[in-house]
């Protein structure tokens, strides 16, 4: 009973692409603000009809507008928690969660999926204005999987809790999903949020899908430069792709980094998707970063080859602590002029300080390029 | 004091609002939710009888259901009925003249709802006539309760429109209003006060319970639902 959603208008707001969410599996639709995330969600509920789409869970076909079908968001059977929980304030939790429900059994029903979701027996007959944030939350999701829906979705659920209810209500929604065998798909713009609880990221921007896959897959080989800046790649810098080594062994090829004098040649893998000659940007992900002993890696030569480590020489700019981690900020000393930013736990960082001089290991095997123009087009380039 | 006129006054309220409430509900959650452009128009048209002075609004209403209009003639001729200086006439005059304060408070009570409360109700598998009664209408309540007594109170108090269209016909047309204009024009002062005080008390409770539907009542409304 996986989910499919093909998607493609222009009108009121432009929407395009493609993903897919097996039974199970909770898929993220991440972006930035205004990248269409909650509209595509929304045509999947049925609140919205799209101008060309095709959306199906299944067998079931819940729209298709070749064909002219269209079922309504009332015979979809879709759980859906709403952002800001959308719970009716004149009715009690019990009487909310109820709602979707008839026959006699209802309230027996209601109040069971409360208790799975923690709420406890007598908060039940409390209205939503007598809630917390995080109580409101569960009562939203009771509501939404009560009707053993076909596909549960999530609306940025956790954005309007504080951060000590988000790791419960984390710790909830990954319990819960053991049971649930419906496909699952999260709208967040926190992408910690997403790779902490998704199974694989689906990347939007400007309204279209750029990228699905694993949250680990896309961050070490992003589609394009736009995903690498939507998932928050910091080491991404620009180059050109001088084309595949013919002296090397295969599935190799230079990629030229700089400019003038200080450009360096590396020797990174080759795909054979790009044109040589091609503008491209190219990132390494932070575990293709460490820093490291002079002597551990081959020094920073106009031509470094072949497909190892690279040691570039740089300087301590600024160390931030960020809770557990400390992120540094590197600049680099010879070759291109450029800054890293890598995450150490703290032994590594205890005897640094700004202005230090260390050598920066760089995995070119671990060197991903890409494209660098973005959008629908890209998608059809690259894949 | 006349029981008679107060009867009448009465029932022709409770006729006026069992006309009014269906259709103004309908009315006010059409202009609530609907983008057509028609919308400005007809919520002019909604306002009029609260701009118009009662006698214009009457002489209207006289001129086009009176015997000699087309309207009037097609009524006598086909259904032998009159529509003026009768309780049919009174009826008409006060369904038109309360249709702003019917539907707009409803209105408004219509356009607090958040939408995505109607949306949640949708998802849920809940049919539109469902969502009406289950969401729609409990939260709107306060507003429809306040049309309901603003209504009531203001055919209670109706004069101009009520004197054009009925006249002052005792049991037929005399309301109480007329019957205090009456009451004055006799010089019976105390006859007059106790209808007035009467027509007082109703409408400082009118004013209270509007007061408390939309205050007290009001954990319904949006303002209230995130604490």
């Amino acid at each position: 009973m996986s989910l499919h959603v093909t998607i493609d208008q222009t009108r009121p707001m432009r929407l395009a692409g493609s993903f897919q969410c097996a039974p199970g599996q909770l898929v993220a639709l991440v972006g930035p603000s205004g990248a269409g995330k909650t509209s595509l969600l929304r045509g999947i509920a049925g609140l919205m009809k799209p101008q060309h789409a095709r959306i199906s869970v299944g067998s079931a076909c819940w729209c298709d507008t070749a064909q002219g079908l269209w079922v309504p968001p009332q015979q979809r059977n879709v759980g859906l928690v709403f952002q800001d929980y959308a719970l009716m304030p004149h009715m009690n939790a019990l009487d909310n969660v109820a709602l979707p429900l008839r026959g006699p059994e209802r309230l027996h029903r209601a109040r069971e999926m409360l208790r799975r979701v923690g709420l406890a027996p007598e908060h039940l007959q409390r209205r939503p204005a007598q809630l917390s944030g995080g109580q409101q939350q569960r009562v939203a999701v009771a509501r939404a999987l009560v009707r053993e829906p076909a596909v549960l979705l999530l609306d940025e659920p956790f954005s309007a809790v504080d951060q000590m209810n988000r790791q419960t209500l984390y710790a909830l929604l990954a319990e819960l999903r053991e049971d649930i065998a419906v496909p699952m798909v999260l709208v967040t713009h926190d992408l910690n949020e997403a790779r902490l609880l998704a199974d694989e990221l689906v990347v939007m921007a400007e309204g279209v899908v750029l990228q699905q896959g694993r949250a680990d897959a896309i961050h070490r080989a992003p589609r394009n430069a736009r995903v690498a800046d939507i998932v928050g790649m910091a080491n991404r810098f620009d180059g050109v792709w001088l084309g595949p080594d013919a002296n090397s062994t295969a599935g190799t090829g230079w990629l030229r980094w700089g400019n003038g004098d200080a450009a360096l040649n590396l020797t990174v893998r080759d795909k054979g998707r790009i044109e040589p000659g091609q503008s491209v940007a190219w990132v390494v992900p932070g575990e293709g970063l460490r820093l490291c002993e002079e002597t551990a890696a081959e020094p920073a030569t106009a031509n470094a080859a072949p497909l190892n480590s690279l040691g570039l020489p740089v300087r301590v700019v600024t160390l931030r602590h960020l809770g557990d981690v400390w992120l540094l900020r590197l600049q680099c000393l010879d070759g291109p002029q450029a800054s890293f930013q890598i995450m150490l736990t703290g032994p590594q960082v205890r005897p640094l300080g700004p202005g230090q001089v260390l050598q920066l290991c760089m995995d070119l095997s671990m060197v991903h390029i890409m494209p660098i123009k973005t959008g629908a087009g890209a998608l059809a380039s690259t894949s | 004091m006349d029981w008679q006129a107060l009867t009448l006054s009465l029932e022709l309220a409770f006729a006026t609002l069992l006309i009014l409430l269906p259709s103004g509900l309908w009315l006010a959650r059409w202009l609530a939710r609907t983008r057509s452009r028609a919308r400005a128009w007809i919520e002019a048209t909604v306002v009029l009888p609260l701009v118009l002075p009662p006698t214009v609004l009457g002489y209207y209403l006289l001129m086009s259901l009176g015997g000699h209009s087309p309207i009037g003639r097609w009524a006598s001729e086909t259904l032998g009925i009159t529509l003026t200086f009768n309780f049919l006439g009174l009826l008409i005059a006060s369904v038109v003249f309360n249709i702003p304060f019917m539907v707009q408070p409803i209105q408004r009570s219509f356009e607090s709802i958040p939408h995505n409360l109607i949306e949640a109700s949708v998802v849920s598998g809940l049919s539109s006539w469902a969502t009406f009664w289950r969401v729609e209408l409990p939260l709107a309540w306060p507003g429809v309760l306040s049309a309901l007594v603003l209504t009531f109170v203001h055919t209670l108090g109706e004069f101009g429109v009520v004197l054009m269209m009925g006249g002052n016909i005792p049991g037929e047309t005399r309301t109480i209003a007329i019957a205090i204009y009456d009451r004055v024009q006799a010089f019976d002062l105390s006859g007059a006060n106790r209808m007035s005080l009467l027509l007082l008390v109703f409408s400082v409770l009118a004013i209270v319970v509007s007061l408390v539907a939309s205050g007290r009542l009001a954990p319904n409304s949006r303002a209230r639902q995130h604490p």
